[in-house]
C-alpha cells in the first residue's frame, strides 16, 4: 500500500476513493478509500460480511460503487470493456462450479479468451500447468478433480489471462494445509516476478506469514491498513472480531492464538500459584471457562509468566532465578486477597518458591477455597511443605489437572 | 497425445453425422405412399422437374418441401435447445420455455378460430404471436440493462400457461372441427409446401450466428459472473443468443406447430456423444436435429400409411424413453 501523497510512489494499480456500495437496503461498503501500488502483495481480512468480497467485485468492475469511485490504472473501472479488464485483472473466486466434462487444459484455455487474436508473451498452457506443478492433471476431467486440484486449475485459468493484477477471494477456504501453503508459496513467487496481488483471506496466521501489508475491514469500513505486523495486533483483532488474540513469537515467526471470549463471563476470581510451565495450560482453560484469573509468584521469562502476559492477566512476578522476595510476596498476597479460589499446580517446590505455599496457607486461613494437586510431598525439595499444610482442613486435593478443570467447569 | 486422439474422434463423429444427415434426407425423399427409387431421387435432383412425370411432381411439389422443412425445423429446435440449456445452465430447458412457442400457438389458433386462409395467415400470425411474447418476456426479465435468466425462464413458463388457457378457450368456443387445431398444436409437416419452406429458409442465417459465440457459451457454463471476469460481455452475448434462439423457434413453430422433445433431448444426446464444447455441440446438434426430425417425419408418414400421425407424437414416443434412460445414467 502506498500513501496517497507520497511523491515517489509508483502509479496506483487500484485506487478506491470514498467508495460505498449497498445491496438494496443493506450497506456492504461505506466510504472506503485506499490504494494498491504496482508490485504490492496485500491481504484483506475482516469478519464475515465486512465487505471484503464486495470490494474485490468493485475493483474487478463486476459491481460499480453507488458513491465514490473505483479506479484501475488511474481510470474509472467502468470506463473499460470487459475484455480489456480481463487482460489487466484476474480473479480467483472462492468457489467455482463447472459441472461440464471439460478437460483441465480446456478450462485453463478459457482464461485466454480475452487475449484471443492478440500476441501473447506469457506461458503456454502446458508451461503454466508445469509451473504450478499440476501438469499431471492436464487431460483429467475438471469435475473429477479434488477441491484443492480445482483451486489450482482456477489459479492457472486466472494466470492464463496474463493479468497485471491478481485478485483472490479466500482461495484457501476449501484447501487442506498442504495445498494452502503451496498456494501461498506460489502467490509469493508470482509477486516476486512482478504480479500485483490482492487477496481476501480468513486465516490471520497465513496473513502474518505471507503478506507484507494488510487492509482490515469491519462492518463495511476500512478499519486499519499498513504493514501486517503493525496492523494485526491483538487490539485490532479484538475490536474487529470481538475475540481475544494472543501474539506469540516462535522460531522467528509471529503467530496468533485466539480464545473465544474477550471478557470474563463468571464473577469468580481464581488465583493460580504455579511456575515452570505447570500453569500455562490451566490459565488458558480458566480464561476460556470465563474466570478472571491472576497468577503468582512466577519468575519473569518463565513459561507461565510469558503465557500470563500474553493472556493479559495480573501477575505477581519475581526476577529470573531469584527466590521470592518480600515485595513479590506482598504483591502476590494482594492478588490472593481478591480471589475466591486459590489453586496450586504441580509445580516442584524448592527454596526459591516455597513461599507460595505460605500464601496458600494464608488463603485457607482467610476462608478462601483452596485446591491443591495431589502429591505435594513428592514435589517438595525443601521438606517444609507437609509442615506448612499441616492442620489445614478445608484444602481440597485433586487427582490431576483434568479433574480440576472438570470441577472448575461445573462450578456455579 | 490424448487431445490428438480426441481431435480424430471429433472428425469421425462429424463425418458420421453428415453421413446420417444425407442418408436421412435421401431416405425421406425416396419413401412415402408412392415410393421413389434412390436412382430416381438422384435423377430428379439433377434434372429438376420433369413435366409429365407424376412421381417427379410428387417429388418436387410434396416430398422435397416437406423434407427441407423437417431438416430446417429439426436443426432450429435442436440448436435453440442447445443454446438455451447452456445459457440457463439448466438441463431441463427446451426452446419452448421462453413462451415464444405458446405465443405462436395462440396466433395460429386465431386463424383457425376466424377461419382465415392458412396461407399466409397461419404462419404470419404465429410469427407475430411468437415475437410479441418474446418482447414481452424479455422486457419483464430485463432490469437496469441486466437480463435475469431466471426471470426469463419463469416469465416464459407463465406466459405458456396463459396462452394455453387462451388457446383452450378458443378451441372450445370455436365449436367447429378441432381436428385441424389439435393436429397443428402437436406439430406436423403434413400438407406444407414451398411457402412454408420460404419462411423456414430464414432460419439458416440464424443457425450460423451462434458459432461466433461458441467460446462465450463455453465460458458461460462457469456462470455469468465468472464469464464477466474472464472478459465476456455477458449481456451482449445473452441478448444476441436469446434473440437468435427465440427467432429460430418462432420461425420453426410457425411452419410446423409445436413439436416436442427435439429441443430438449438432442442437445443432451450431442453432449453425451461429443462432450460439452459448444464449438462441437452446436455443429452436431444442427445435423442431429435435422436428421432425427426428418427420420421422425418419415415414420409419421409411413408407420400407419395411408393415414398420418403428427410428427410431434413420434418425437415424444422416441424422445421420452431416450431421455429417461439418460436421466437414469446421469444419476447412476
Amino acid at each position: 500500500m502506498s500513501n496517497s501523497n507520497a511523491p515517489d510512489s509508483p502509479a496506483a494499480v487500484i485506487e478506491v476513493r470514498n467508495g460505498s456500495f449497498s445491496y438494496g437496503e443493506t450497506p456492504a461498503l461505506r466510504n472506503v478509500s485506499f490504494q494498491v501500488a504496482r508490485g504490492d502483495f496485500v491481504g484483506i481480512v475482516g469478519p464475515n460480511g465486512s465487505g471484503k468480497s464486495t470490494l474485490l467485485k468493485i475493483v474487478d468492475g463486476i459491481l460499480t460503487p453507488q458513491e465514490g469511485e473505483s479506479l484501475l490504472l488511474e481510470k474509472p473501472v467502468r470506463s473499460y470493456g470487459r475484455k480489456y479488464l480481463a487482460r489487466e485483472v484476474a480473479l480467483v473466486p472462492q468457489s467455482f462450479t463447472l459441472d461440464f466434462d471439460f478437460a483441465v487444459h480446456e478450462v485453463v484455455d478459457m482464461g485466454r479468451y480475452a487475449r484471443k487474436g492478440l500476441e501473447t508473451h506469457g506461458l503456454s498452457t502446458d508451461e503454466l500447468l508445469e509451473k504450478l506443478e499440476i501438469d499431471a492433471l492436464k487431460d483429467r476431467r475438471f469435475p473429477e478433480l479434488s477441491g484443492g486440484e480445482k483451486q489450482m486449475v482456477v489459479l492457472a485459468q486466472a494466470l492464463a489471462q496474463e493479468p497485471s493484477l491478481l485478485l483472490l477471494d479466500e482461495p484457501a477456504a476449501h484447501l487442506d494445509v498442504s495445498y494452502q501453503l503451496r498456494l501461498f508459496d506460489w502467490l509469493k513467487k508470482l509477486n516476486n516476478e512482478g504480479l500485483t496481488i490482492v487477496c481476501v483471506l480468513h486465516d490471520l496466521n497465513l496473513a502474518l506469514l505471507y503478506f507484507e501489508s494488510m487492509l482490515v475491514f469491519s462492518e463495511g469500513k476500512l478499519f486499519a491498513s499498513g504493514p501486517t505486523e503493525e496492523v494485526l495486533t491483538p487490539e485490532t483483532i479484538e475490536a474487529v472480531y470481538g475475540v481475544h488474540a494472543y501474539l506469540h513469537r516462535h522460531a522467528g515467526r509471529t503467530f496468533l492464538t485466539f480464545s473465544p471470549r474477550s471478557r470474563p463471563t463468571r464473577k469468580e476470581k481464581v488465583h493460580l500459584l504455579c511456575g515452570g510451565g505447570t500453569g500455562a495450560h490451566l490459565m488458558r482453560e480458566l480464561v476460556d471457562l470465563g474466570y478472571s484469573v491472576s497468577v503468582g509468584v512466577v519468575n519473569a521469562m518463565d513459561t507461565d509468566e510469558v503465557t500470563a502476559r500474553e493472556l493479559g492477566l495480573p501477575i505477581a512476578a519475581e526476577a529470573p532465578f531469584t527466590p521470592i522476595t518480600d515485595e513479590a510476596y506482598r504483591e502476590n498476597m494482594s492478588l490472593v486477597e481478591k480471589a475466591d479460589l486459590v489453586l496450586l499446580t504441580d509445580v516442584p517446590l524448592g527454596a526459591g518458591n516455597i513461599r507460595n505455599l505460605d500464601s496458600l496457607r494464608e488463603a485457607a486461613v482467610m476462608g478462601k477455597d483452596v485446591w491443591v494437586l495431589d502429591g505435594v510431598a513428592e514435589r517438595d525439595f525443601t521438606g517444609l511443605a507437609t509442615g506448612i499444610l499441616e492442620g489445614l482442613v478445608d484444602v481440597r486435593y485433586l487427582r490431576d489437572t483434568q479433574t480440576m478443570l472438570v470441577d472448575l467447569g461445573e462450578r456455579v | 497425445m490424448k487431445s490428438q486422439k480426441s481431435n480424430k474422434n471429433t472428425i469421425l463423429i462429424g463425418a458420421a453425422v453428415i453421413a446420417l444427415f444425407i442418408f436421412a434426407a435421401l431416405l425421406s425423399l425416396a419413401l412415402g405412399p408412392a415410393n421413389i427409387s434412390v436412382g430416381k431421387v438422384f435423377k430428379y435432383l439433377f434434372q429438376g422437374r420433369i413435366s409429365g412425370d407424376a412421381s417427379s411432381t410428387i417429388f418436387w411439389q410434396i416430398r422435397m418441401p416437406r423434407v427441407l422443412l423437417a431438416l430446417l425445423v429439426g436443426a432450429a429446435l435442436a440448436l435453440a435447445g442447445t443454446i438455451l440449456q447452456g445459457l440457463f445452465l439448466n438441463p431441463l430447458t427446451d426452446p419452448y420455455v421462453t413462451g415464444v412457442s405458446s405465443g405462436a400457438a395462440f396466433g395460429a389458433t386465431l386463424t383457425f378460430f376466424f377461419n382465415m386462409p392458412a396461407i399466409p395467415w397461419l404462419s404470419l400470425l404465429a410469427i407475430v404471436g411468437g415475437f410479441t411474447t418474446l418482447i414481452f418476456v424479455y422486457s419483464i426479465a430485463r432490469t437496469r440493462g441486466v437480463l435475469n435468466v431466471y426471470r426469463l425462464l419463469l416469465g416464459g413458463v407463465t406466459m405458456s400457461y396463459l396462452f394455453f388457457a387462451l388457446v383452450s378457450i378458443l378451441m372450445i368456443k370455436s365449436g367447429r372441427d378441432l381436428h385441424a387445431v389439435v393436429y397443428w398444436l402437436l406439430g406436423s409437416f403434413s400438407g406444407r409446401g414451398w411457402t412454408e419452406v420460404k419462411i423456414a429458409l430464414m432460419i439458416i442465417p440464424f443457425l450460423i450466428v451462434p458459432f461466433f459465440f461458441a467460446d462465450e457459451l463455453n465460458i458461460l457454463l462457469q456462470g455469468e459472473e465468472r464469464a464477466l471476469e474472464l472478459g465476456v460481455e455477458v449481456e451482449r452475448v445473452k441478448r444476441v443468443l436469446f434473440f437468435v434462439s427465440a427467432t429460430v423457434t418462432a420461425l420453426a413453430v410457425s411452419v410446423s406447430g409445436i413439436i416436442g422433445f427435439v429441443g430438449l433431448v438432442i442437445p443432451h444426446i450431442c453432449r453425451l456423444i461429443i462432450g460439452p464444447d459448444h464449438r462441437k455441440v452446436l455443429f452436431l446438434s444442427i445435423f442431429m436435429g435435422a436428421s432425427l426430425m426428418t427420420l421422425s417425419d418419415l415414420l409419421a408418414r409411413v408407420a400407419f400409411a395411408p393415414s398420418e400421425i403428427p410428427v410431434g407424437v413420434v418425437t415424444i414416443f422416441f424422445g421420452a424413453p431416450v431421455f429417461l434412460y439418460l436421466l437414469r445414467r446421469k444419476t447412476a
